[in-house]
């Protein structure tokens, strides 16, 4: 084997199976460069908060990967998210709703939007990009009229503020994963016992032993050395865990996951297939609402109010960057829900870390701007190298 | 004799300006391959878009085992039991072999077992389809794009007889393929015959029109100008016909 056919094979593992691994490096690098810089870093409180920030920008960078699949994009997420979260806000504190109401009817809302921006995009098959930024003028104005410039709707002391600062107790965090760990073992032995009815081999330790372990050891450690070392695990981030859960499955193991990753690949050679991709991406955009409104009620319980100062450029882009970093295609069909929680992972603890630091805003936007485009350099290269360019 | 499984009657579609099918005509029987044959444009890939749900005609009928059908989309298709290999195949190139033939038909789990998709079914199923159009790939779990242009017809070609069709379209099958599978593929054109369903051809080889087809049906610039048994055809009276420069029929 020559040295060219060597890195083409280093390059094709990056663009396959491998494809997370350049991502952790960097994540352990970040982590050890910040402490370095500030022993705060990696203690457990610092941590602890970190992931209960970063919860609402896996969030948004979650209904991201999900549009951006099937070559489509939302714009307004993040005025999206910032309206639901007043709604909930304003109907739990000010019309004294119960909040498990609020929190439906801002989780409806947030998916209606979605469906309506949908609607607009598939009916007069206008450029997701144009119909979305338009939403977003527009939910800056609704948010504008839901809460008018001056006025704040404070949640410290509402059940609204339980939400991000709720921890939930260590032995109940370990009762979830061992429940998560069987689960996902049980589903592994299926596969297992599939395989071998269909005659093909498989190996019980190979397939589901090992995998279940190395699940119960990723779980196992976050919670023994950070949250648990803290005050527990916060309630966001078993929400993000949990909806990333789901997806991930969808995605992965359903017809509707193949159909999602098919329209990114080949939305003539789906249709022709006979998949629906107006229902379908209808489908991605409700869902993509309804995780913006996530975030919305989210970002309103850590930060104790809702104003309209809430709708927040910022998450977009960085919601962006991190997928981007991720490795999901901005040309559709290629990308996973754990790119938005490692490239959520890295934006946010650049940011955290840099924080720390007391650094200024303009060395925080420009290393994460070099940091993107670091990362869209590196991805093109082993996307190039592995030759698999065809799909861009 | 046994009647027309599917038959199209003066069929017509236009691209704005452009005529693509005048007064297109042509049935297929069961047990039979009938080739479409004609030049680059003559309309062929648009005849049978509309036959497969793809794209819809402007006018003319279209009869499915003597009774009169629209087919408004690929799903009207597929329930009608006709399955396509379109000349730019119509694969996923970032899903899997497998993925792509089972791509809108996945053998799923009922919703207690959430729906999940029968992988390892799924797998076997394909590598037997597979084995039985000859092709070796040596794993089915690697991205569409990552095959040669040969595996890639051969896996469309797969999509289309794991159907299970009544008939099955093949445009250009051949195309892009080596001596031994384009052997195979002809050999399971013809066993796709034996086996009792309806088979349409297109095909710039001639060779191999004039070796499998049943009947050969000529379209030139939209409208069908020959329909006869295979056996009449010569290689050269089919270039005639396609190129137009038989006496009768030229204009
Ligand atoms: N989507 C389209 N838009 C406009 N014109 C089209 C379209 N598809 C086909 N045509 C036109 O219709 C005519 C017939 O095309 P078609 O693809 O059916 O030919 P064909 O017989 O399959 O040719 P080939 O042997 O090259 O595949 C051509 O003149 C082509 O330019
Ligand atoms: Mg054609």
């Amino acid at each position: 084997m020559n040295l060219r056919d060597g890195r083409r094979t280093i390059a094709t593992a990056l663009m396959g199976p491998w494809r997370t691994a350049p991502i952790i490096i960097s994540l352990v690098a970040i982590a050890i460069f910040f402490n370095t810089q500030s022993s705060l870093f990696l203690s457990s409180r610092n941590l602890t908060n970190l992931a209960n920030q970063i919860a609402v920008l896996a969030t948004v960078a979650l209904a991201l990967v999900g549009l951006l699949v099937v070559r489509q994009i939302d714009l307004s997420l993040a005025a999206l998210a910032a309206v639901c979260g007043g709604i909930a806000a304003k109907l739990s504190v000010e019309s004294n709703l119960n909040v498990g109401l609020a929190i439906v009817v801002a989780l409806a809302a947030g998916a209606a939007v979605g469906v309506v921006q949908a609607v607009v995009v598939n009916v007069f098959r206008a450029p997701a990009f144009v119909v979305t930024l338009g939403g977003m003028f527009v939910l800056n104005a609704v948010l504008l009229w839901l809460l008018p410039a001056t006025s704040v709707i404070p949640l410290a002391d509402t059940p609204l503020e339980k939400i991000a600062n709720t921890f939930v107790p260590a032995w109940l965090s370990y009762v979830l994963l061992l429940a998560v760990v069987l689960l996902f073992a049980g589903m592994r032995f299926a596969h297992h016992r599939a395989r071998l009815g269909e005659g093909m081999p498989s190996n019980l330790v190979r397939s589901t032993v090992i995998p279940a372990a190395a699940l119960a050891a990723v779980g196992l450690v976050p919670l023994i050395f950070v949250f648990n070392a803290y005050r527990g695990v916060p309630t966001p981030v078993v929400i993000v865990l949990a909806l990333m859960a789901g997806i991930a499955y969808v995605t992965s193991q359903t017809p509707l996951g193949r159909q999602i990753y098919a329209i990114g690949g080949n939305p003539e050679g789906a249709r022709r297939a006979g998949i629906s991709v107006p229902l379908v991406t209808t489908v991605v955009f409700a869902t993509g609402g309804f995780l913006a409104a996530t975030a919305g009620i989210m970002a309103a319980s850590r930060e104790l109010g809702v104003s309209s100062a809430n709708s927040d450029l910022t998450l977009l882009l960085e919601a962006l960057a991190a997928v981007v970093i991720g490795g999901v295609s901005l040309f559709g069909g290629r990308g996973t829900v754990w790119a938005a929680l490692l490239g959520s992972l890295v934006i946010g603890s650049i940011s955290n870390g840099l924080y720390l630091l007391n650094a200024s805003t303009q060395m925080r936007w420009t290393i994460e701007g070099l940091v993107l485009v670091a990362a869209v350099a590196i991805d093109s290269t082993i996307s190039r190298k592995s030759g698999a360019q065809r799909d861009s | 004799m046994n009647a027309s499984l599917l038959e199209v009657r003066d069929v017509a579609k236009s691209y704005g300006a452009v005529t693509a099918l005048k007064r297109a005509s042509f049935s297929v029987r069961s047990g039979e391959v009938v080739a479409l044959a004609g030049d680059n444009g003559a309309g062929k890939s648009t005849l049978i878009k509309i036959l497969s749900g793809s794209i819809s005609a402007d006018s003319g009928e279209v009869r499915f085992a003597g009774e009169p059908v629209s087919i408004g989309s690929p799903n009207d298709a597929a329930r009608l039991g006709i399955q396509t290999v379109y000349q730019d195949l119509a694969l996923c190139d970032n899903l899997d072999v497998v993925d792509n033939i089972f791509l809108g038909r996945e053998p799923r789990g009922p919703w207690w077992r959430g729906f999940r998709v029968r992988r390892p079914r799924m797998e076997r199923l394909t590598a037997d389809a597979l084995a039985s159009v000859g092709i070796r790939i040596q794993r089915v779990d690697v991205p569409m794009g990552h095959l040669s242009g040969g595996q890639r017809q051969c896996v469309a070609v797969c999509r289309a007889i794991l159907g299970d069709p009544k008939v099955v379209i093949l445009d250009e099958p051949t195309a892009a393929l080596g001596v031994a599978q384009r052997r195979e593929v002809l050999d399971l054109i013809v066993r796709l015959r034996d086996q009792g369903r309806g088979v349409i051809l297109i095909s710039h080889d001639l060779v191999d029109i004039l070796k499998v087809a049943d009947r050969i049906v000529v379209l030139r610039l939209g409208e069908t100008v020959a329909d006869k048994p295979g056996a009449e055809w010569t290689e050269h009276t089919l270039v005639s016909a396609i190129t137009g420069a038989t006496a009768g029929e030229q204009r």
